[in-house]
């Protein structure tokens, strides 16, 4: 570790994959109850599980972001962190936060919950995603005002480089984004159209920019291949993503009484999401192909790869697939979108947070690589999970077709309930793909307490 | 580097290449694609309207067109001659020529503000109908390109002025003409497509 | 300069591209706004409207249900339920789910409605079910 300041970002690293475990346990939840419906209830209902999970996933792929961002802005400014002390305090802050949160949604109905939490001054809760009580929201965004605060007086003590530069765009967005959440008017269709400006520019737009920061970061470190060289290529990259996702917000705009020229403004700017996609995986190949050094943590090399391939087939392919408006007439809000939606989020989000934490942890903890031995694992975890996810996303996607067919297309369209029973099938595939993911994270975990001849601290 | 150009005009460059910069000619693919698909669209959807396309289309200002076609054409042809210029180190003809460019955008600005207010003026909007759709975004969508380009053109006569330009340092201003280029390009598909071809 | 390629113009046109497009993407959401109460019915928001899109909201509806195709896809599209169970049935729906739910089969909560709340749903619902939406869902199913 080259500055003592970057041990910050470990308590960050723990929290993500704690938080992370909560995630997936609850998704096997979610997963049984589609298949066992009353599983759990009245306890843990449908709709507060799937709170949990996905509200889980943001929070811990927040604090991924801001361990990483705490971990990496020292050593490319070049200088030690503004204020560790601040880092620490948000740390608990935000932790505390987040778990009075999930504890709020598991003891209390929502409806009290809501009361309990001021939403009457306010109203945002109740939104897909931004289900956050007015307290949380609150705390979200002065928590991230503090770390913004924290790393941009880092950068602007230290060296401005370029993947530091579009790390801040990048997080700045996410903070300015958020803001949109706390507007919530009467009119659904202006409701709808202002949450998109969180939800897609946060995944389509300003977190890309986070993801190809710490992806270009990490092959710096890991091939030697010249800064130059990355930077440039982190820019085009980060441009194809900005000029086709910023438009492309326009996707979600078809049929929520939006003006219908959003069919194809949307239709055309995504068709070409999938190009900055696929350039990161061209990307991350070449630079290590390139590499000028065989650096120890081969783990770190594979999650960089790993999310390359798994972000553009989960975003770029899965997400062209019903782009499209003439196809998303029949597949929108269909199990082909949680096909779309489980990928997408593992490949992008969640494998740049493990490449991350996989290549800063051993370093946090005074050696440049973990053991041979604990490696292996790590990577065995990486497989599990990954071929887990795929098959997850195959599952979802044969049970979306049919759904579609049989609820849309077909001449004697059925009700939903009814299709639903008919693809009960893939529902239990996907179930068990699940468990095996859990498998794999459990794994992941046990990598991190598997000693053997470490690697030499740097 | 510089070498290679360096070398006067009567020995050809020894080996091709591309000029500008290699990041510009990835901006000006993506554009060329997002342009290419609005196009297709519009031919497809054309092929199932054939009648309302035709309708509508007589309702199009052919002649302001063709005038901003020779407009951006002639912009074109300015910002060769500033590159020209530029190879021989004759710095006041780089700035001239660059402004000059500029201003035939400007001028396709003007005529097709004109346009628009009789449009718009009518009550058209994207929402009127799908010809009128495709009509005002790719329009529009070019509109915003050409503002963009003069913008990009506004820049270079800048730098020019204070000498950033010569047969040594080219990059920029090669960048620049030909994103220009691309803008001019794109019109000339643009003008028969929506406006003339029936 | 042949076969350049430099950092600082490929950061110029990140810079340039994404205030473009951004400035593209703010000139159709400004022409969106001018067209949208053509097709939100707005004029037809009453606060009882206003009260059951609250009381869609803060019983969390969306985690389980999809509204204009938006949210989980653990039960039925609701945007235009209307459509298919009228008015008083979708009340009676709402009213006659067991507090213990239905044996192995997937189970709405009991969420106590009074008669003027299930009306302030019922007028959401249907406002929601007016507003041009391009046709969506294809079906009555949803």
């Amino acid at each position: 570790m080259q500055f003592k300041s970057q041990a910050v970002a470990k308590p960050y690293f723990i929290a993500a994959i704690g938080l992370f475990v909560g995630q997936i346990l609850f998704g096997l939840i979610l997963g049984l109850q589609y298949v066992l419906g009353d599983f759990l209830f009245p306890e843990i209902p449908f709709n507060v599980a799937r709170m949990v999970h996905t509200n889980l996933l943001i929070v811990w792929l927040l604090f991924g972001f801001m361990g990483g961002a705490y971990y990496m802005i020292p050593e490319e400014a070049e200088t030690d962190l503004f204020s560790p002390k601040l880092a620490l305090l948000m740390f608990w802050i935000f932790l505390v936060a987040g778990a009075l949160t999930i504890v709020g949604y598991l003891t209390v109905p929502y409806a009290t919950l809501a009361a309990m939490t001021g939403n009457d001054l306010v109203e945002t809760m109740g939104r897909e995603f931004l289900e956050q009580p007015l307290p949380t929201k609150l705390g979200i965004v002065v928590v991230a005002l503090a770390f913004l605060f924290n790393i941009t007086m880092t950068v602007l003590k230290g060296k401005k480089t370029a993947i530091a530069t579009v790390l801040l765009i990048g997080l700045w967005g996410l903070a300015v984004f958020f803001l949109f959440s706390f507007y919530n008017p009467v009119n659904v269709v202006l409701d709808k159209f202002w949450w998109w400006w969180t939800v897609h520019l946060w995944v389509e737009g300003v977190w890309e920019l986070i993801l190809g920061s710490f992806l270009a970061f990490v092959l710096i470190k890991t091939t030697g291949v010249d800064r130059e060289v990355i930077e440039k290529w982190l820019y085009v990259i980060v441009t194809l993503t900005l000029i086709s996702g910023i438009i492309g917000t326009g996707h979600h705009y078809f049929w929520i009484g939006t003006p219908e020229y959003w069919q194809w403004w949307g239709s055309v700017f995504s068709a070409l999401e999938p190009i900055p996609f696929f350039g990161m995986t061209v990307f991350a190949f070449n630079m290590v192909n390139r590499r000028r050094r065989e650096h120890p943590n081969k783990a770190a090399v594979l999650w960089a790869l790993g999310t390359g391939v798994m972000a553009f087939l989960g975003a770029g392919v899965w997400g062209f697939l019903h782009t499209l408006a003439p196809v998303n007439y029949y597949t929108h809000g269909s199990q082909i979108t949680a096909a779309h939606g489980h990928m997408a989020f593992y490949g992008a989000y969640a494998m740049v947070n493990l490449m991350m934490i996989s290549y800063a942890m051993p370093i946090l903890n005074g050696r440049a690589a973990n053991s041979n031995k604990s490696q292996v694992v790590e990577m065995w975890s990486f497989w599990l999970m990954t071929i887990a996810m795929v098959f997850i996303t195959l599952f979802l996607t044969a049970a979306g077709i049919l759904q579609v067919w049989l609820q849309r297309v077909s001449d004697t369209p059925l009700p939903f309930m009814v299709a639903q029973e008919k693809i009960v099938l893939f529902y239990w595939m996907r179930e068990w793909a699940g468990v095996v993911f859990l498998i794999g994270l459990i794994l992941y975990i046990a990598s991190f307490f598997i000693g053997g001849k470490e690697e030499a601290a740097k | 580097m510089t070498d290679t150009l360096s070398v006067a005009p009567p020995n050809p460059v020894p080996t091709k290449h591309l000029p500008g910069d290699l990041a510009i000619w990835f901006f000006i693919l993506a554009e060329l694609l997002a342009f290419a698909v609005f196009f297709s669209a519009y031919a497809f959807t054309r092929t199932n309207h054939v009648e309302l396309f035709n309708l509508y289309q007589q309702t199009l200002d052919r002649n302001a067109g063709a005038l901003n076609t020779v407009l951006l054409i002639t912009g074109s042809w300015f910002v060769v001659l500033a590159v020209k210029a530029a190879h021989r180190d004759e710095q006041k003809a780089i700035s001239r020529n660059i402004l000059l460019g500029f201003l035939c955008g400007g001028a396709f600005l003007v005529v097709k503000v004109f346009e628009y207010s009789a449009k718009f003026g009518a009550g058209i909007s994207m929402s009127t109908n799908t010809f009128y759709m495709f009509y005002i975004s790719l329009t529009f969508f070019h509109f915003m390109h050409v503002i963009l380009g003069m913008v990009i053109l506004a820049i270079l006569w800048f730098q020019s002025r204070q000498g950033a330009y010569g047969s040594h340092h080219m990059n920029g201003l090669e960048s620049g003409a030909a994103y220009w280029h691309m803008v001019d390009l794109l019109w000339i598909i643009l003008f028969p497509l929506v406006y003339v071809m029936h | 300069m042949s076969g350049a390629f430099t950092k600082s113009m490929a950061r110029n046109i990140f810079y340039g591209g994404t205030t473009f497009f951004f400035l593209l993407f703010l000139a159709l959401t400004f022409d969106t706004h001018t067209q949208l109460p053509k097709r939100d019915m707005r004029q037809n928001i009453t606060p009882q409207i206003a009260e059951g899109k609250k009381l869609w909201e803060v019983n969390n509806c969306i985690g389980c249900h999809t509204l204009m195709g938006e949210g989980a896809y653990f039960a039925p599209e609701l945007g235009n339920v209307i459509v298919r169970y009228g008015d008083e049935g979708v009340k009676a729906f709402i009213q006659s789910r067991p507090k213990e739910g239905i044996p192995g089969r997937r189970s709405m909560p009991q969420f106590n409605f009074t008669d003027e709340q299930l009306d302030a749903i019922v007028a959401f619902l249907k406002h929601v079910n007016s507003i041009n939406d391009a046709n969506w869902p294809p079906n009555d199913q949803g």
